[in-house]
């Protein structure tokens, strides 16, 4: 009997490597609005690889939409005004690197036009029209490719898009919360991709994960167990590979893939954005609507005082700290407060058992504790040579051996480095993290994996 | 708790830049940072870093040398008493191990720090814990008899040429503090071979009583005459298997004691930082091999051919080697696979070395170093393999 509910039996990747952090502060689910701010700004320093040009001057009045900045190495890709109003500020650093450039929103919030578009014309349209309108809308840069993780090539057919739902970092946006509602949204965002991807595209989610596979019905078709980074697109790629060729897959966030949906239909350029705030700052650890290029200060409104806080963008491990009064990021969606640490230890703290020390390491009783615990941004030890306890290969979730891997890097053999799998690495951080000896391998891996991406595509 | 931070606030501000003993800064920060980890945050991702460091790491080794110690102290004390014809009493017995054990303790640690804190300070990094340790195994595999300039130059031999002229902890390709007994093995063979090296005589005698036989297990199984029972000849010299195993014999400081070898290394095990690969795979390999040599032996072909393999295991020093100095994690293999051939390699070469080269009594020590050699070559190999499997990513 032929029944219609009968599918091809799903894949699940398993990963046997990864660790997760047993870190306090997750968010639930409950979402809340984030008080109207006055003030917007978009950070160019922290766009990875892009090289921005300035589109307007202080002063300058924009539109929501309007481009700010556009990207030397191709002036086609330009990100746009979170908000309508004047620039009312842009802040260099060292060396002329545009940190900050903010918008003061007026009252009338004038917006850009752009085209709008209905399933059946994206089902009609060319892909070259497509990549145009979400070149023109400000978002392709939303869309990743990997190895480099730079945004993706517009000429390219990608052999996949992975859409992964469901990130074990902590702490980021729970899919439930910022899907909730926009359901046919993901689904026009989805066909989108299809068409982008001509064919292949993955949505992925935790194989625990019920709740969401009954949400997006019929639309999951991969899924992943294991432990931190399994949810990563390139780890699932790095497991699921036959062949060399698809090794540029690309990958979008799920809440981005609402994002350029949204941007498509209403024809205007998107403001909203579900961030998460976690961590051991969070009073009450939940997910904000607010909109995109927020004050971190509405976010993190409510705060525990008795810290001196890092305001984390992104994740715990691959996130980036950021002074309390910045912003949020072009394509951030979490915040995370940790404390600095930055104090001395407790008196002989070397020869306390550790119950409530995490560690990958079986070293501390923390081992034998189930509970999640406080961390802080402390190294907790002085830098040391690599006494190749073997820590860092246990974890890398696709088999690099990073205690080999970077020292072929330092000794300058970029073909051996290449070899042991330097652009499989997916920039977990996880390496860095357990290391004993406290060497910055994942820095050191991804500034290889950058410095070879500059060098290939100058030629 | 006050007095102590004040103590370090008041004392570390010679030592910071611009201080009297600036120089001297790796020293004073290998002693503060004991009392109180130093306050340094992460400077890029990922923001939160796991609470292991290298001085918690080998300060596990050391809490798990402890015990040889304390055995060490009473075993020295004890046969030094038999020997000189003194009552077993214990405080006694302690007394004189102390006398014997502690001011090789001292003097290893003294110029096993100097060194340290002179290559430290030269290079300007903070000291590397791992000369604690190479400190603290260096005298347990010392016979008690040795004399101090013997085990200040041992200690010297091993820091600089085991390790420092190759850039220091975690460069070295050979285990430090075996690099420095060998020395001493080869350098100086008088004091540090033999039978008579490994009892401290007491109360004033120069030869031990007559009832007191110095002859140590592997001295009486290389030099039996008795084929395929060697059992009996141990029997005769009054070691039963049970003596054997706790080590109440004369032998080096500490690494007699097989069951605190044992001990030793399950707790490492457990902790995950000795790997239990390299330690099946010593063990494995000294049973096999000492098998092996059992069904080749002939009539007329050394006797120490048929010992029973596990008596390999029991005796000398060689749990000890497996559980300390095998497993260190820098000179021994560094791949897993590679590290179940590396332990491998170092029983085998145990037993061989045991049984077929008359001079060196106790071959486990010249097996590890012999492997430390090989380790690299070994990893090669595996690395090699490992990565033909991997899809290309270029």
């Amino acid at each position: 009997m032929k029944s219609d509910i009968e599918k091809p039996p799903m894949k699940t990747i398993r990963i046997k490597k990864g660790y997760n952090l047993k870190v306090i502060g997750s968010p639930s689910t409950t979402s809340q609005k984030t008080e109207q701010p006055t003030r917007l700004a978009l950070l160019p320093e922290h766009i990875p690889f892009v090289k921005p040009r300035l589109k307007v001057a202080k002063g300058d009045s924009v539109l929501l939409g309007s481009p700010l900045i556009e990207d030397k190495r191709n002036t086609d890709i330009q990100f746009l005004s979170p908000g309508g109003g004047h620039v009312a500020d842009i802040r260099f650093g060292p060396r002329r690197v545009i940190q900050e450039i903010t918008i003061q929103l007026d009252n009338t919030e004038k917006a850009i036009e752009f085209e709008r578009f209905s399933q059946e014309d994206i089902d009609k349209m060319s892909r070259e029209q497509l990549v145009q309108a979400l070149v023109a809308g400000g978002l392709w840069p939303l869309i990743k490719e990997l190895p480099f993780r730079d945004y993706a090539r517009t000429d390219f057919v990608p052999p996949a898009v992975f859409i992964s739902f469901n990130s074990l970092e902590p702490f980021h946006p729970a899919p439930k919360v910022y899907l909730f509602g926009n359901e046919a949204l993901f689904r026009f965002g989805l066909s989108v991709l299809e068409k982008l991807a001509e064919g292949r595209v993955y949505v992925c989610r935790h194989l625990a994960d019920a709740e969401l596979a009954s949400m997006l019905d019929g639309l999951i078709n991969l899924t992943y167990a294991g432990n931190y980074p399994a949810h990563d697109a390139g780890v699932l790629l790095y497991h699921m590979k036959s062949s060399p060729d698809e090794n540029r897959s690309w990958f979008v966030d799920g809440q981005d893939v609402v994002l350029i949906a949204r941007l498509l239909r209403d024809g205007v350029y998107p403001t909203e954005r579900i961030v998460s705030l976690g961590g051991p700052g969070a009073r009450q650890p939940k997910h904000f609507i607010t909109r995109m290029g927020a004050p971190l200060s509405v976010i993190a409104a409510e705060r525990n005082e008795n810290e001196n806080w890092r305001y984390i963008q992104g994740g715990i491990m691959t996130g980036y700290g950021t002074l309390p009064h910045s912003y949020l990021g072009f394509s951030e969606t979490a915040l995370n407060l940790v404390p600095e640490g930055n104090r001395k230890g407790e008196l002989l703290g070397l020869f306390n058992p550790g119950y409530r020390k995490p560690s990958f390491s079986r070293a501390f009783f923390s081992a034998f504790n189930r509970e999640k615990l406080e961390m802080d941004c402390s190294m907790h030890g002085g830098e040391r040579a690599c006494i190749a306890c073997g820590y860092c290969a246990l974890v890398c979730p696709v088999d690099i051996l990073p205690q080999f891997t970077y020292k072929a890097i330092l000794a300058g053999e970029v073909e051996e480095s290449l070899e042991h799998g330097l652009l499989d690495c997916v920039e977990c951080t996880l390496c860095s993290y357990v290391c004993p000896s406290k060497i910055e391998l994942f820095e050191t891996l991804k500034n290889a994996k950058a410095e070879f991406y500059k060098e290939q595509t100058s030629r | 708790m006050n007095r102590i931070e004040k103590f370090f606030e008041t004392t570390g501000k010679h030592f910071k830049k611009g201080g009297k003993l600036e120089k001297l800064w790796p020293f004073y920060e290998s002693i503060e940072s004991v009392f109180f980890a130093p306050a340094r945050v992460s400077r890029v991702a990922p923001n939160v870093r796991d609470c292991l460091d290298v001085k918690r790491y080998m300060m596990l080794v050391i809490v798990a040398l402890l015990p040889h110690y304390a055995f060490g102290i009473y075993n020295v004390g004890y046969q030094s008493h038999l020997a000189s014809g003194l009552g077993t009493d214990f405080w006694p017995v302690i007394w004189t191990g102390l006398k014997a054990v502690v001011p090789i303790v001292v003097v290893v640690y003294a110029f096993g720090f100097a060194w340290e804190t002179l290559f430290a300070a030269v290079r300007k990094h903070e000291m590397s814990e791992g000369v604690l340790v190479t400190c603290a195994l260096l005298p347990l595999t010392l016979p008690p008899t040795i004399p101090l300039w013997q085990a200040a130059l041992g200690i010297s031999f091993g820091i600089v040429i085991g390790k420092e002229i190759f850039g220091g902890t975690g460069r070295n390709f050979l285990n430090p503090a075996l690099t420095g007994r060998a020395f001493l093995y080869f350098a100086y063979p008088a004091q540090n071979s033999g039978d008579a090296i490994w009892t401290v005589l007491s109360g004033g005698n120069t030869s031990p009583v007559d009832a007191f036989t110095g002859a140590t297990p592997l001295s009486i199984a290389a030099a039996s005459e008795s084929f395929g029972n060697l059992q009996s000849a141990f029997a005769d010299a009054g070691y039963s298997n049970a003596k054997l195993f706790f080590g109440l014999y004369p032998g080096s400081i500490g690494g007699t004691a097989t069951f605190l070898s044992v001990a030793g290394a399950a707790f490492l095990i457990i902790l995950g930082i000795a790997n239990y690969r390299i330690i099946f795979g010593c063990i494995l390999g000294l049973l096999g091999t000492g098998l092996l040599l059992n069904l080749v032996a002939v009539e007329g072909s050394s006797p120490y051919l048929t010992l029973n393999p596990l008596y390999h295991l029991i005796m000398g020093g060689s749990m000890f080697a497996f559980a300390y100095m095998a497993t260190d994690p820098v000179s021994a293999a560094h791949m897993q696979g590679a590290r179940w051939v590396f332990g491998f390699g170092i029983g085998a070469l145990t037993v061989l070395i045991r049984v077929f080269n008359v001079a060196f009594l106790e071959g486990v020590g010249l097996a590890v170093l012999f492997m430390n050699l090989f380790a690299p070559l070994l990893d090669h190999l595996e690395i090699k393999m490992k990565l033909r499997k991997r899809i290309p990513n270029v």
